[in-house]
C-alpha cells in the first residue's frame, strides 16, 4: 500500500513537469495554431541557466528570477528569427521547423555546456517528509504548487486582463483582431514569451530532482506534446489532465510492470486514446481560424 | 512519348555514376559512408513518397528501418534460417505492422499524426531495449552472418557497395513508376487536398495506406541490409534521432521528388563525412556539431526553399533554359 502511495506521489511530481510543458504548447498553439516542439529545449535552459547563474556566485532566487526573464527573451527570439519567416506554412512544415530549432539549440548547448548533468540545489532543505508510508521530498510539493501557481496564472492572465482578451481575439480572428486594433504579430510574440517563461519554470522546478542536460528537452518536450495532445490540443484543463495522467501511467507502470517499459506503457496509452478519441479526451478547442 | 524519354536518362545518368563513383573514391571510408547512403536511400524514397506525395509525416520510421534489421538478425542468429528467408520476414512483418498502424491512424491528421508516429517510434525502440530474450538489450545481437549469393559472400567494400545500390536502383525505379502512374496523380491530389480529391473520386484512405505500408517495407529492406553489412547490432542506431536523420534527408532533398530524397540523403552523408574531418583538425567541433547543422538545415529549408533543394534547382535551370531560348528567338527575329 506504502509501495503504491509513493508510485502514486512520483507520477504525480512528474506528470505536474509534464502538465506545465504543455501548458506551453498549449498557450501558443491557441494563439498562432503553431507547434512550436522546441518547447523542450526551454525547459532545459530553464535548467541549465539557473545553474550557470548560480554557479557564477549569484544568490539562488536571483539566480531564479533572472533566468525567466532571459530565456523570455530567447523564446522571443526563436518567434522572430525562426517562426515568423515561415508564415503560413502547413502543419508538417512547422513540425520540421520547430524541430530544427530544437536540434540547433540541443547541438548549441552541448558545445557550451557540454555533456555531464549539472547539480541544481532545491528549493528548501530537502529532508524527506513521511506520509502514510510514502516519503515525500519538499522539492515534489514545490513542483506541484509551482503547477498550481502556473494554471492558476494563466487562468488570470487569459480571462481577466487585456492582453488575455488580445490572445483570444488572436485565437478567433486575426482579421477582425487587427480591425479592432490588436496586433496579431505582437500577441504571437507574447505567447512564445509567455510559453518561454512557463517552460523556463519548469525547468528550474524539476532542475534539483532531474539535474539538467543538454538533451533534457527532448524527452521533457514530447511527453509534454503527448500530454497536451491527449488533453485535446488548445485545452488548459485538458493539458493539466494529459500531463498528470501520463506521469501516473509512467511511474505505475514503472512500479508495477517494468522499469524500462515506462516509456512505452506511457506512450501505448497516449495512442491509445488517439485511437479511441483522435482528437484527444477534451477534443480540440475550435477556436476559429486563428493563426499566424 | 519524349517525355518518358527524358525521364530514363536521368535514370541512366545516375545508373552511371553509382558504377563509376567506387573506381573514384578508392578509400574504404568513403565505400562504407556510400553504402549506407544507398541503405538509407531506399527509406528516404519510401519516406519521401508519404511525405511529399501522400502529405503525411512520419516521425517513427526507424521503428520500421529497426524491425526489419532485428527480424533478420534474430532469425538468422537464433534460429540459424538463410539470410534470404529472413529477408521475406524483414518486409513483411513491417507491413503488417504499418497496415494494423495505418488503421489506427487513418483518423489522424498534422499533429496528431505526428504524435502518433512520434509514440510508435519511442514504442519500438523501448521494447528493442526491454526484450531481451529476443534482442538482447540494449547491447544488441552479435555475430549476424554475411550475404552470400551462389557461394559469393557479400563483404563490407565493393561488393556490398553494389548489392545495396542494386536494391537501391531497384526501389528507385518501383517509385518513380508509382508517381507516373494513377496512383502517384491520385496521391499529388491528396496532397494538394484531400477533401478535393475525395469529392473527385479519390479513395484518400486506400492510397495513403498503401503508401505507408510501402514505405515500411522500404524500411524494412533498408533494415535488411544494415544488418548483414554489420557484424552486430543494437537498438542505438533505431532511435528518435535516427527518425528526425532521416526526415532531415527527405527535406533537404525536396520531398516532392524521388530524386530529392536520393540527393538529400547524398548530401547529409557527406555533410557527416565534413563534420568529422573537421573534427579531427578543430576539437571544439564534437560530433553534437552535426545536430547544430541539421537543425540549420531543416530551419534554412522551411524558410528560404520549402520545396527543398532538388526541385528548386530544376526549376532554377528549366527558367535559364527558357530564358536563354527566348532570347535566341528575338535575336532571330
Amino acid at each position: 500500500m506504502s509501495e503504491l502511495l509513493q508510485y502514486i506521489v512520483t507520477g504525480l511530481t512528474t506528470g505536474s513537469i509534464y502538465a506545465i510543458v504543455a501548458l506551453g504548447f498549449v498557450t501558443i498553439y491557441s494563439v498562432t495554431k503553431v507547434i512550436n516542439l522546441a518547447q523542450g529545449e526551454f525547459v532545459m535552459l530553464g535548467g541549465m541557466l539557473m545553474y550557470t547563474l548560480s554557479a557564477a556566485g549569484l544568490p539562488y532566487w536571483i539566480a531564479f528570477f533572472l533566468t525567466i526573464p532571459l530565456v523570455m527573451v530567447f523564446g522571443m527570439l526563436l518567434e522572430r528569427i525562426v517562426i515568423r519567416p515561415a508564415k503560413g506554412a502547413d502543419a508538417l512544415s512547422l513540425i520540421i521547423l520547430t524541430i530544427g530549432a530544437s536540434i540547433f539549440i540541443r547541438g548549441i548547448a552541448s558545445m557550451i555546456w557540454g555533456k555531464t548533468p549539472k547539480k541544481v540545489e532545491p528549493f528548501t532543505s530537502n529532508d524527506p517528509i513521511q506520509f502514510a508510508g510514502a516519503s515525500v521530498t519538499p522539492q515534489s510539493l514545490w513542483v506541484m504548487l509551482i503547477m498550481l501557481v502556473v494554471v492558476l496564472g494563466l487562468y488570470f492572465l487569459v480571462e481577466k486582463t487585456v492582453i488575455g482578451k488580445g490572445f483570444q481575439a488572436c485565437s478567433a480572428n486575426p482579421l477582425a483582431a487587427r480591425l479592432l486594433g490588436i496586433s496579431p504579430a505582437r500577441m504571437s510574440l507574447l505567447s512564445f514569451g509567455l510559453s518561454a517563461a512557463i517552460g523556463a519554470l519548469a525547468g528550474m522546478a524539476i532542475a534539483p530532482i532531474l539535474y539538467p542536460s543538454f538533451d533534457v528537452g527532448l524527452m521533457l518536450g514530447v511527453k509534454g506534446f503527448s500530454a497536451a495532445i491527449f488533453g485535446g490540443l488548445g485545452s488548459s484543463p485538458g493539458a493539466v489532465i494529459g500531463g498528470l495522467t501520463i506521469g501516473l501511467v509512467e511511474s505505475l507502470g514503472a512500479g508495477l510492470i517494468d522499469s524500462g517499459l515506462k516509456d512505452a506503457i506511457a506512450f501505448g496509452v497516449v495512442l491509445l486514446i488517439l485511437l479511441i478519441r483522435p482528437s484527444g479526451i477534451l477534443g480540440e478547442k475550435s477556436v476559429g481560424k486563428g493563426g499566424l | 512519348m519524349k517525355k518518358l524519354d527524358k525521364r530514363w536518362y536521368g535514370y541512366l545518368g545516375f545508373l552511371v555514376l553509382v558504377l563509376v563513383l567506387p573506381l573514384i573514391l578508392t578509400q574504404s571510408y568513403h565505400i562504407s559512408i556510400l553504402t549506407f547512403a544507398g541503405i538509407y536511400t531506399i527509406l528516404t524514397v519510401g519516406l519521401g513518397l508519404l511525405m511529399g506525395y501522400a502529405g503525411q509525416i512520419s516521425l517513427g520510421q526507424a521503428a520500421f528501418f529497426g524491425i526489419g534489421a532485428y527480424t533478420s538478425a534474430v532469425l538468422t542468429t537464433q534460429y540459424d534460417l538463410s539470410p534470404w528467408i529472413a529477408l521475406i520476414f524483414s518486409l513483411l512483418i513491417p507491413a503488417v505492422l504499418a497496415y494494423i498502424m495505418g488503421h489506427t491512424m487513418s483518423r489522424l491528421s498534422g499533429y496528431y499524426l505526428a504524435m502518433a508516429t512520434l509514440a510508435f517510434g519511442i514504442i519500438v525502440h523501448a521494447v528493442l531495449v526491454e526484450w531481451k530474450s529476443v534482442t538482447k538489450g540494449a547491447s544488441g545481437l552479435y555475430g549476424i552472418p554475411k550475404l552470400e549469393l551462389f557461394g559469393f559472400a557479400f563483404k563490407p567494400g565493393i561488393s556490398y557497395y553494389y548489392l545495396t545500390w542494386f536494391f537501391a536502383l531497384l526501389v528507385i525505379l518501383i517509385a518513380l513508376n508509382i508517381i507516373h502512374s494513377r496512383v502517384g496523380r491520385a496521391l499529388r491530389s491528396i496532397h494538394g487536398s484531400e477533401i478535393a480529391s475525395n469529392a473527385m473520386g479519390v479513395d484518400t484512405g486506400k492510397y495513403k495506406m498503401q503508401v505507408f505500408i510501402l514505405s515500411a517495407v522500404f524500411a524494412g529492406l533498408a533494415g535488411f541490409l544494415f544488418t548483414h553489412m554489420n557484424y552486430s547490432i543494437n537498438p542505438g542506431s533505431f532511435g528518435l534521432d535516427a527518425s528526425i536523420l532521416f526526415v532531415t534527408m527527405v527535406v533537404l532533398g525536396g520531398m516532392t521528388s524521388v530524386w530529392g530524397a536520393v540527393l538529400g540523403t547524398i548530401l547529409v552523408q557527406l555533410i557527416k563525412l565534413f563534420v568529422q574531418t573537421l573534427g579531427e583538425h578543430f576539437t571544439f567541433i564534437t560530433s553534437e556539431f552535426e545536430y547544430v547543422i541539421f537543425g540549420a538545415i531543416l530551419m534554412g529549408v522551411v524558410i528560404f526553399m520549402p520545396r527543398g533543394l532538388f526541385p528548386t534547382l530544376v526549376s532554377a535551370w528549366q527558367k535559364r533554359k527558357s530564358d536563354q531560348s527566348t532570347v535566341q528567338e528575338n535575336q532571330a527575329a
